[in-house]
């Protein structure tokens, strides 16, 4: 328990490895089976995925918590230019902690604490500097949720989603600007940690021992950084005026969520689950920094697009303490045809995802290990910053990840 | 417990061994570029000041490195391409250009903007490249700042004895093989596989930019080059004939190549930043006393009409009045009736077919030390060296249009590619959205857009930014021609001039 406590301590969080800055690894036990967690009841980890199904656990107290290890590798090459590029991403390791408690026959407390959205990603001497250098995203989410049971087959939940959060990120001011020592000027924007406030409704219907459906809609959230920090680095004598460290302001929303599951045990010992999510990412349309300062705000156009994943996953009880999980899913890329920006390079992506469960009578250990096969595209983005006109950043990009990740869950009545 | 620990190491073993990183249908990478029909593993550029890599006035460490036959260069690298030698700039150890002769200095320094005056200016410090400090050739980069054609051929171009006579060149001197070895015997001896030859310019240039005060060969029909001034224009046939001879001397060894052509007098800066008319008037009592200044002479020229001394045209052009708004400069024009008999000068007002070279920004409007009344540009005509007048400019351009039938010309029969350097400078001046839909514009000096200005300071050269626009086009051209397949830059990585707080 210590060694656990102790990685918790060396946080950083996600790289690129969802559509968009999404990080879909909040479960070791459903993402053994494709994170398809919707209609799965069995441990805390319905906490995130529908608080609904807490009302239908087996045990009164649950808890679980993990963490994953994202190696993520994205390539980039061009050959009009001779350009071959690829990320230096850090490890992420983005974590969770569920609890929930059953407090009486109808009525069930939930408490998540997660990190599903995040992004880091690190270009170095590259090409594109002009576009980002670095980018990080680290992002809380705090989920306490109340369930009710109506029925043995019905229950409904309602969560309010707290959410802490910031963004740094590097860029260089254009393709050619140097400081008076040669070295290219970039700026350096850190959001601080700023708060917002969300809401979460989910369902949870299990008709039958063999069957079950689920329902979650999370909401959107917008982290609105008012007191950014901007700082420039190699600027020449002649500037010196002009891009001096300013504060800046900047939205980053985070989209809502609605997913749709089913779960059928055919024998007792399998268990298939289907999941459906839509993500309305087209809450993302551009990132706009002001600077309190005069200088002329930074635009991005975004014009991200709504995505859809479908996943399916399998269990498999192998004996009364050891279980397999297989699973696959297809994830969209929201990022729409010429606005794609390599800061959060996602692609359309096969999924494929192996896990193992060791159930003993308080403790369970679930590992996973996720896959996550990128689909080569050719896309472009236009960037800004130099005159009258943009310029057009574009060419191949690829990309893969593995994703092991290790989780503890413990239940007791 | 155990049975855990050995699946979890089995999943970490598996993980890392399929953690190895994405790969491209088809990466990029040796086998992307090819160079056709061509053999680039000896490159030899030769030229004037636009091959040397010259810019902002003069020849600088940073600007050599970024000439556009060393960034073509950089590229042809990826398909067989060699090393590329430039000629020795070591000792530019403050990277300012210019030259010295010992303590005299021979050649001034590059041109940067003064942020504190807002002009450019020769920035104010000492030139460390000696024309003693000798580094003989070949290179493979053998641009030399200011030929003209015929001195591709002319041994004792390289000798430091011939300085004092004005027939060496400095730059030349300092890495010529041997003081009489001539600039194609030294790009021949470079052995080039391929080359490119872009020269000429200067042989219309410099008459161009002294405002026409040389001869114009063509018309005085001398076809004997070592009688001719440095502003002059070359004789078609002197240019026809040294640049067979070039031409035929680098393909001796069967080398391909890229002949570039001359680009037209009006597509550079130096003649399109001052306009005709750059004197506003606002108000009349001003506008009234010029008239009257002039119409003394406004009647000498009706009088010479009346006489039939000239035509009803001429009397026209020659009537100089003014009026509230811009108005045209006064201007000598020495091809107009000599009326000296009748005490009448030379002189019209400029129309838009007349062009100002840019260094008349420094006299336009500048009043005269011994009589405050008389401006230079309104009540002092402007002299010939300051315009390049229409009659001067159909010159200039019929002598290009010789030049450039020549080498279009020879391409043919030697089977050699062109690269069309008169369109695309045209564009380059004009403003232009290149590949990547970055937009550079004509607006020179206009202070706001510097970054986005492909010729330099001194109105003639381009910034290396411009030079990697050049280097691409020759890209297209040597992918067109030969079937190679070469990477392009991007323009915008490249420096333009110095903007310095003070200087």
């Amino acid at each position: 328990m210590k060694k656990i406590l102790i990685v918790f301590v060396f946080i950083s969080f996600g790289s690129m490895y969802a559509g968009g800055y999404r990080v879909a690894l909040q479960g070791q036990r459903m993402l053994g089976m494709a994170h398809a967690g919707l209609s799965v009841f069995n441990n805390a980890e319905t906490a995130f995925f529908n608080p609904a199904g807490i009302a239908f656990l087996d045990n009164k107290f649950n808890f679980s918590f993990g963490v994953s290890g994202i190696m993520s590798h994205v390539k980039f090459q061009n050959e009009r230019y001779n350009w071959a590029y690829e990320t230096d991403n850090p490890i992420g390791t983005p974590f969770y902690l569920y609890a929930a408690y059953q407090v009486d026959k109808n009525v069930s407390l939930g408490l998540a604490v997660y990190t599903p959205f995040g992004s880091s990603t690190v270009w170095n001497n590259w090409t594109g500097s002009d576009i980002v250098n670095e980018i990080s995203m680290k992002v809380f989410f705090i989920q306490p949720s109340l369930t009710y049971k109506f029925s043995d087959m019905l229950s409904m939940s309602a969560s309010l989603i707290m959410v802490y959060g910031g963004v740094s990120y590097n860029k260089n001011i254009n393709r050619y600007l140097t400081g008076d020592n040669g070295e290219k000027t970039n700026a350096q924007l850190d959001s601080g940690i700023t708060g917002a406030a969300g809401y979460d409704f989910s369902l949870a219907f299990r008709p039958s021992d063999k069957i079950s459906f689920g329902l979650n809609y999370r909401s959107s959230v917008t982290l609105d950084a008012k007191y950014g920090k901007a700082e420039f680095n190699n600027v020449p004598a002649i500037l010196s005026n002009k891009l001096k460290t300013t504060a800046f302001s900047a939205k980053l929303p985070m989209p809502a969520e609605l997913g749709i599951g089913f779960s059928v045990k055919p024998t007792d010992k399998l268990l298939l689950a289907l999941d459906y999510n839509y993500t309305y990412w087209s809450i993302y349309e551009e990132l706009r920094i002001e600077f309190k300062n005069g200088l002329p705000p930074s635009v991005a156009n975004k014009s991200y697009k709504n995505t859809s994943t479908i996943r399916f996953g399998a269990e498999y009880q192998l004996n009364d303490k050891m279980f397999v999980r297989a699973g696959y899913y297809y994830d969209q890329s929201p990022l729409t045809e010429g606005h794609f920006s390599p800061e959060t390079p996602s692609l359309d992506s096969n999924n494929y995802t192996f896990g193992f469960g060791y159930q003993m009578k308080k403790w369970a250990v679930d590992i996973s290990l996720l896959y996550v096969d990128g689909q080569e595209r050719t896309d472009y983005t236009f960037v800004k910053g130099e005159g009258p006109s943009a310029h057009k950043f574009g060419g191949t990009y690829v990309s893969n990840a593995i994703i092991p990740g290790i989780g503890f869950s413990y239940s007791i009545n | 417990m155990k049975k855990i620990i050995y699946i979890l190491v089995g999943l970490l073993v598996a993980s890392s061994f399929t953690a190895c990183e994405p790969e491209f249908s088809n990466p990029v990478g040796d086998n992307s570029y090819t160079s056709g029909d061509a053999d680039f593993s000896n490159y030899v550029a030769v030229g004037n000041s636009l091959t040397a890599g010259y810019t902002n006035g003069t020849l600088y460490k940073s600007a050599q490195e970024n000439s556009f036959p060393a960034i073509l260069a950089e590229q042809l690298k990826l398909a067989g391409g060699g090393e590329f030698t430039q000629p020795f700039l070591d000792d530019d150890t403050n990277n300012v250009g210019g030259m010295v002769l010992g303590t005299t200095p021979i050649l001034p320094t590059k041109l940067v903007i003064d942020a504190s005056q807002g002009g450019p200016e020769r920035i104010s410090q000492i030139p460390t490249i000696d024309v003693t400090n000798i580094h003989p050739g070949p290179y493979n980069n053998m641009g030399v700042p200011g030929a003209k054609i015929y001195h591709l051929g002319f041994q004792g171009y390289g000798n430091i004895a011939n300085l004092p006579t004005g027939t060496a060149n400095p730059y030349f001197v300092r890495m010529a093989s041997a003081p009489n070895k001539s600039i194609v015997e030294d790009a021949v001896a470079a052995n080039p596989t391929f080359f490119t030859l872009w020269i000429g310019n200067n042989d219309v240039l410099w008459y161009a930019t002294s405002g026409g005060t040389g001869v114009d060969q063509n018309v005085a029909g001398n076809t004997n080059p070592t009688t001719y001034g440095p502003d002059d224009i070359t004789h078609v046939n002197v240019f026809g004939f040294a640049y067979q001879q070039i031409v035929d001397a680098l393909t001796a060894n069967g080398a391909k190549g890229v002949l570039a052509t001359i680009p037209d007098v009006a597509s550079v800066p130096y003649f399109t930043t001052i306009p005709y008319n750059p004197i506003p008037l606002t108000d009349q009592a001003t506008v009234d006393a010029l008239n009257t200044a002039y119409a003394q002479y406004n009647a000498g020229i009706q009088a010479a009409l009346q006489n039939n001394l000239i035509t009803q045209a001429e009397a026209d052009a020659r009537t100089i009045s003014f009026d509230l708004g811009a108005n045209a400069l006064v201007i000598e024009d020495e091809y107009l009736t000599d009326l000296s008999g009748l005490s009448l000068p030379s002189i019209r007002q400029a129309t838009a077919d007349d062009l100002v070279v840019l260094t008349a920004k420094s006299i336009i409007g500048v009043p005269d030390p011994s009589n405050p009344q008389l401006i230079h540009g309104i009540t002092i005509p402007l002299e010939d060296e300051w315009i390049l007048s229409k009659n001067e400019i159909s010159e200039v351009r019929a002598a290009t249009a010789g030049y450039n039938q020549i080498i279009n010309d020879i391409a043919t029969n030697k089977h050699l590619a062109v690269a069309d350097m008169a369109a695309l400078m045209e564009q380059m001046k004009n403003g232009l959205v290149i590949e990547d839909g970055s937009f550079y514009t004509a607006d020179y000096f206009n202070g706001t857009n510097l970054d986005n200005l492909l010729f330099g300071l001194d109105g003639v050269h381009p910034t290396p930014r411009g030079y990697a626009v050049i280097a691409n086009k020759f890209i297209d051209v040597i992918e067109r021609t030969y079937g190679a397949k070469l990477a392009k830059v991007i323009p915008a990585n490249y420096p333009t001039f110095d903007i310095l707080p003070t200087n």
